[in-house]
């Protein structure tokens, strides 16, 4: 066994901690917290009341899922305190919400000085760059390599559903096309949950 | 180009000396397995364990109770949320002998295949 296998091991040992459907359930959630604020906006409430109507239903389920994982999933899989070279990498994760809140306000300043590209099929484009880079971020710092493709889906939906907008002259599109992304990663954070539990009964000591 | 035939059996014979010198204790399976993944984390608990080695309770039990004789393992019992709690660590004696032990494998599986490849048994 040399080092490259050591590596492969605690690559492996490490994404055991990821296949629980977190990262999935998180997508779904942040998903969520744009699809529907959207979706209440174009119902005819304004920004501000759409995006506080939205972020309870997004916060319970954050709880759900931080409860889930203490509770159940975590007493199944055991606790690890990884190697240092692991937990600096994974501390730079930090880096993924400051990214992301440099790139909001760079889209929050062009969007700003030109109001009308939003509702544009460019205007979509900052929206699909912003969870690109943020999952390659992750991806880099999770060393995983689903986040990047998980980026990519993510940061289709916008200019798709800008497009089904044209296309089918609907004012909802965008908004059912990011709810129906957001439920299909809360459907597979669910099966990825089930085949966990399943794989991993509760110790018998 | 062959090797002469006295040549291909002192290898041999050394390659045979090598095995009689592999630390047993590590080259069980199971304790192996134990070892290899302590190794790649700084800690982890028996659940840890179980999970990664595929062991049953008791087997793993008897397994770290070895390791831990021999200090290769140091093992602390703890209560977390009211609960037993085991957390296992490889001690420097522990990572030596487990690197000691890939080393010597690798050494003799280099041989083994060097000599195959030269037309040895």
């Amino acid at each position: 066994m040399d080092n490259s296998d050591e590596k492969q091991i605690e690559r492996r040992v490490f994404a055991s901690f990821f296949q629980a459907g977190f990262i999935e359930a998180f997508t779904g959630i942040f998903l969520l917290q744009l699809g529907l604020p959207a979706l209440f906006s174009r119902s005819g409430f304004g920004d501000l009341e759409s995006a506080l109507l939205a972020l309870p239903i997004a916060l319970i389920l954050l709880v759900v899922v931080f409860i889930i994982r203490r509770l159940v999933v975590i007493p199944r899989l055991g606790h690890v305190k990884f190697l240092p070279e692991r937990r600096r990498r994974l501390s730079k994760l930090v880096l993924v919400p400051i990214l992301t809140l440099i790139a909001g306000a760079v889209v929050g300043y062009i969007f700003s000085e030109n109001a009308s590209l939003r509702y544009t099929f460019v205007g979509q484009i900052p929206f699909s760059l912003i969870p690109i880079i943020v999952f390659s971020a992750a991806a880099y710092f999770l060393d995983m390599k689903r986040l990047y493709v998980y980026g990519v889906i993510v940061g289709l939906t916008f200019p798709l559903g800008k497009y089904l907008e044209t296309i089918i002259v609907s004012r909802n599109a965008l908004p059912a096309i990011i709810l129906f992304t957001a439920f299909v990663f809360l459907g597979m954070a669910i099966v990825f949950l089930v085949a966990s539990l399943r794989k991993y009964q509760e110790p018998e000591v | 180009m062959k090797e002469p035939p006295n040549q291909r059996k002192r290898q041999t014979a050394e390659s045979l000396l090598e095995i009689m010198n592999i630390d047993r204790l590590v080259h069980s399976p199971a304790r192996l397995s134990i070892l290899t993944y302590l190794s790649v984390v700084e800690e982890g608990d028996a659940v840890y364990l179980l999970n990664q080695t595929g062991l049953t309770w008791g087997n793993l039990s008897a397994n770290v109770t070895r390791l831990q004789e021999a200090g290769y393992i140091e093992v602390v019992k703890e209560f977390k949320d009211k609960k037993p709690h085991t957390v296992l660590k490889l001690t420097d004696r522990g990572r030596h002998a487990f690197y000691e032990y890939q080393n010597t494998m690798k050494g003799l599986l280099n041989t083994k295949s060097l000599s195959s490849a030269s037309g040895g048994e």
